[in-house]
Formats: structure tokens, C-alpha cells, sequence
């Protein structure tokens, strides 16, 4: 497996041609991705379009029927023992439900990642970090309880801590702000604002125009299993058919955003758009 | 001709469920071998499926192996005289209970209990994503799930079975001394001198084939749970199901390469 980062014109992960089916269903049929290495690609479509499918293959969690998905140039497919498991250390996944363990408590929850991956930290400095990490994403419940007696924004707060407290350099997250209140969605913006400005790459799939209006350096539209559009931000938004989607819409309506001083800011290299669109395939 | 298509189609549908289930047998065999050779957060998962599997499954192994000890004493002592065969008494009992019903009988309870339990529960784990998380964080299930719950029920299995032989025995004393009392040095003496390493060997090797089937099966049923929570009884039952028919085939198999 390709060893450290840092292109970001390359991409991170990168989905051609992939088909997968669930139950007899086919669910995507045919996308082609490249999510930028160190920016924020944003992911929206109706429900039942196949968002979440699409991000559990690109995080290896779903194999697909056919297609192939690359992490930094490598296949996911050809991976053995080693290269799955950095490519773990490297990654993080919010499930859309939380997807906790019901028979562990929050601590173990939480700071599993780091009892695989960075097993050299004591059990207290684990619990410190843990308690940090969810701390700074307004949890406030102990550590002892189990999932099932938290309500579903506090197990999406926990779902996100377990995903990103081992830092890891690439970050899937289905819907992150689904469940939570407004103070809790906004500490979520706040830590997917800090994850930019590291340069962590991130790609969300969401239901909410508004995670794509703050974060989207690239943005696609899913619709029946296909990526119909899939660009930079403006492009996808100026260019893409407003009745592909009701949220390229409402993203119109807001207008223009101030976002790219800020990346200019973080030094991010913009791909070029011609090459970017021949590997996104279906645009 | 659809009738042939659809028994062709029902064929090979099974015949890749038993390539699937045979991979999968694989996998945990040479997972397995690796546990305990690195540091384990399984461990805990190993522990507790032996405390649940092995020792809340005493009390019920123990009722159990008395009950029969001293029933195939009552039936024995009544029959065997009528024959002149009084003396046959103890191989009868080390050869049903240690060969037959000690590995047996633990196999259903262990199967009844856990086997249900495994698959529910790891079906429960599949339909709420929490196969995937293990494998969003670097952990391997058939590592981190199965191989804990495999050797959990081995190792019980063996266990119970040598506790059900010791307490078969011991129920066959309590009627003995019902109804003509016998020094327990005697009694035992007499056991002892019958009894054969074959013997021990037989049920042993019945209670680890029994236990591979009823962890594998399990296991297996749990994860062939999709998508709807309506799945994980099924897989219950399932697993119960082809639990029971492997363990008399896998019995019968045993027996008769014992004894040819």
C-alpha cells in the first residue's frame, strides 16, 4: 500500500465503476468517485439513492459486486493483513445509526480504536481521550452506561468520537448531523471545521444541504445508484440540473458562499476540473 | 422443465451454502491459530462465552446426569438379573454414560442454551451494523467474534462432559445405596476397574467434534442474518436445527469408526 499522503490532486479514495446489490437489489449501478486527498467531499440524494452504500463500499465495508475502489492509488480488493490494517488505522466511519455496541459501555465504545490501533497508550490516557473527544462534541452522560440507555443524538455523538479519536487521516461520515439538536449539530460543524483545517480528507454523505453549503470543497449528487454529478462545490451547484436534485436548489438559493478564501487559506491545490470530471466518470 | 430448472437452481444454491459454510469453517479454524500467538482484545469475549456456556450450564448438566446415572441404574438392576448379568452393571453404565449420553445429552443442552443464544445474538450484531463497526475499527469478527465463541464452547464442551460422566456416576451411586447399599471405595473400585481409556477417549472425541459443530453452526447461522430483525429467530432455530442433525450424524460417524 501507497505510503504517506499529502497530493492533494491525488485522490484519497477512489470508486470506478462500481456496481453492488443488496437482497437481490441493485443498489449502485455504476458510480465512478474520487474523493481529493485533504478536502471535503460532500455527497447528497434522495433517500434510497444509495448515499450510505456508496460510502460503506468506498470504506471497504461493503464489497462490491464489481467495479473497484483504490486508497491512494491501491486496490482495496488486493489488500492483505498488513495493508487492511493500516488502512483502518487510517480511517474512521460514523454510521448513520451510531452503530454502538450494545453489549459494551461508552468508555469501551469509544475508545476501541485506540485499543487496536494505538494499543501502546495506557488504559487512563485512553479514558482521558475519550472523555476529551466527547467532551468537545457536548456529551456530558458517564462512561459506564450502555448505548441503549442514551437516546439517539447522544449515540450519534458517541458513533462520532469512536471515529475520529485515534486521528485518523480519512474520515466517512453517513449523515453525522442526523438525531442531533442544533447546539449538537453545530458542535459536529465545529469538529468537521477542525478535520479540514488539518487536512484530514472527509467524505460525508448527507441528507442536509447545509453540511454541503459549510464543508463541500467537492460536491456530488447520488440518484438511483448513480453519480450524476460530481465536482467542485460551484461547479456541481452552477452546472448541475436543479431537477436532479431539490437540494442543488435550495444550495442555489443560498447563493455564493465565502469558502474559498478559506481554502486558499489552508494552501489546499485545487485538481484540475477536466481531469477530476474524467475520473468522476458519470458527471 | 421449470420444475427441473427450479431443483437445478435449489442445488446449487445449496452446494455454494456448503462451500460458503466450509470457507467459513476454514477461516475460524485458521484464525483460531492465531489467537492466542498475539495480544487479544478477545480475551474478555473468551471469558465471558465460557462463564455463560460452562458455568451457568452446570447446575442444569448436573440435575441432568444424575437423574439419568440413576435411572439406567434402576432399569439395569431390574433387567440385568433376570438374565443372570448383574456383573454387567458397570459397563453398562461407563460405556452409556461416558461413550454415549455424557457427550451427547451436553451437546443438546450446550446447543439449546448457547447455540441459540450465538446466533441471536450475532445476528442482533449483524441487522444493527455492529459487524461492520468491529470492521470500520480494525477488528476482524471471525477474530474477534467467532474464534472467542468457538473455543469458549470446545472448551466448555469438554468440560461439561467430564462433569456429566463424574455426575452420572455419582447418581448411579445414590440408588445403589438405595437399594443395596455399597461402600463408596467399592463402588468406585468396581467403576474403575471397568473403565478404559478407550472409553474416555471416545466421549472426549465426541465432545470436541460436538462442540466444533454447535460453535461453527451457530456462529454461522448468526451471520447468514441480512438485513430485517425477523431474520434472527429464524437463525435461532436454524442453528438449533442443523445443530441437532450434524451432532447424531457426527455421533453415529464416531461410534461406528470406534468400533469397526
Amino acid at each position: 500500500m501507497p505510503e504517506k499522503p499529502s497530493d492533494p490532486a491525488r485522490p484519497a479514495i477512489e470508486l470506478r465503476d462500481v456496481r453492488a446489490s443488496s437482497g437481490g437489489y441493485e443498489i449502485l449501478d455504476g458510480a465512478c468517485a474520487a474523493f481529493p486527498e485533504g478536502l471535503c467531499s460532500v455527497v447528497m440524494g434522495p433517500a434510497g439513492s444509495g448515499k450510505s452504500t456508496l460510502l460503506k463500499v468506498a470504506a471497504g465495508l461493503v464489497v462490491p459486486d464489481s467495479g473497484s475502489v483504490l486508497y491512494r492509488g491501491a486496490e482495496l480488493a488486493r489488500f492483505g493483513r498488513r495493508d487492511e490494517a493500516a488502512f483502518r488505522a487510517a480511517t474512521g466511519f460514523v454510521f448513520q445509526d451510531g452503530a454502538l455496541w450494545a453489549d459494551q459501555n461508552i468508555l469501551t465504545n469509544v475508545t476501541m480504536p485506540l485499543r487496536v490501533h494505538k494499543a501502546w497508550l495506557g488504559p487512563s490516557a485512553m479514558a482521558e481521550l475519550a472523555r476529551e473527544t466527547l467532551g468537545a462534541l457536548g456529551y456530558d452522560e458517564g462512561m459506564a452506561f450502555r448505548p441503549a440507555e442514551l437516546s439517539a443524538g447522544e449515540q450519534k455523538l458517541v458513533s462520532i468520537a469512536r471515529a475520529v479519536i485515534h486521528e485518523p487521516q480519512l474520515v466517512f461520515m453517513d449523515d453525522p448531523t442526523a438525531n442531533l439538536d442544533e447546539d449538537a449539530a453545530e458542535r459536529v460543524y465545529a469538529l468537521i471545521a477542525k478535520l479540514r483545517e488539518r487536512r484530514r480528507t472527509v467524505v460525508i454523505v448527507a441528507n442536509s444541504s447545509e453540511l454541503a453549503y459549510r464543508f463541500a470543497d467537492r460536491l456530488g449528487i447520488i440518484k438511483g445508484g448513480r453519480l450524476v454529478a460530481f465536482g467542485s462545490y460551484e461547479e456541481t451547484v452552477g452546472t448541475a440540473e436543479a431537477a436532479l436534485s431539490g437540494s442543488i436548489a435550495r444550495l442555489k438559493a443560498r447563493g455564493e458562499r465565502a469558502a474559498a478564501p478559506e481554502r486558499e487559506r489552508r494552501g489546499v491545490r485545487e485538481p484540475d476540473a477536466g481531469a477530476e470530471n474524467s475520473q468522476a466518470g458519470d458527471v | 422443465m421449470a420444475i427441473i430448472a427450479a431443483i437445478g437452481r435449489a442445488a446449487r444454491t445449496k452446494a455454494s451454502g456448503l462451500l460458503y459454510g466450509l470457507g467459513f469453517f476454514y477461516n475460524v479454524l485458521k484464525e483460531t491459530g492465531r489467537f492466542f500467538r498475539r495480544k487479544q482484545v478477545g480475551y474478555k469475549v473468551l471469558i465471558m462465552q465460557i462463564l455463560f456456556t460452562g458455568y451457568e450450564a452446570l447446575a442444569i448438566n448436573a440435575v441432568m446426569a444424575i437423574a439419568i446415572g440413576a435411572a439406567i441404574n434402576v432399569i439395569g438392576s431390574s433387567l440385568l438379573p433376570q438374565f443372570g448379568q448383574s456383573q454387567l452393571m458397570y459397563s453398562i453404565l461407563i460405556v452409556v454414560i461416558t461413550r454415549e449420553l455424557g457427550p451427547l445429552l451436553t451437546a443438546f443442552v450446550i446447543t439449546a442454551r448457547s447455540g441459540t443464544a450465538i446466533a441471536t445474538q450475532l445476528g442482533t450484531m449483524v441487522v444493527n451494523h455492529e459487524i461492520e463497526a468491529y470492521i470500520a475499527v480494525g477488528l476482524n469478527p471471525i477474530s474477534y467474534l467467532v474464534v472467542p465463541r468457538f473455543i469458549g464452547v470446545v472448551v466448555s464442551m469438554l468440560v461439561l462432559t467430564v462433569y456429566f460422566n463424574i455426575f452420572g456416576l455419582l447418581g448411579s451411586f445414590i440408588v445403589v445405596q438405595a437399594v443395596n447399599p455399597t461402600p463408596i471405595g467399592e463402588y468406585l473400585g468396581a467403576l474403575m476397574s471397568t473403565l478404559t481409556l478407550a472409553d474416555v477417549f471416545s466421549g472426549l472425541t465426541k465432545a470436541l467434534v460436538f462442540g466444533v459443530i454447535v460453535s461453527v453452526v451457530s456462529t454461522f447461522q448468526g451471520f447468514a442474518v441480512n438485513r430485517a430483525s425477523t431474520e434472527i429467530p429464524v437463525a435461532g432455530i436454524k442453528a438449533v436445527g442443523s445443530s441437532f442433525i450434524l451432532i447424531i450424524l457426527a455421533d453415529v460417524l464416531v461410534t461406528l469408526v470406534q468400533y469397526a
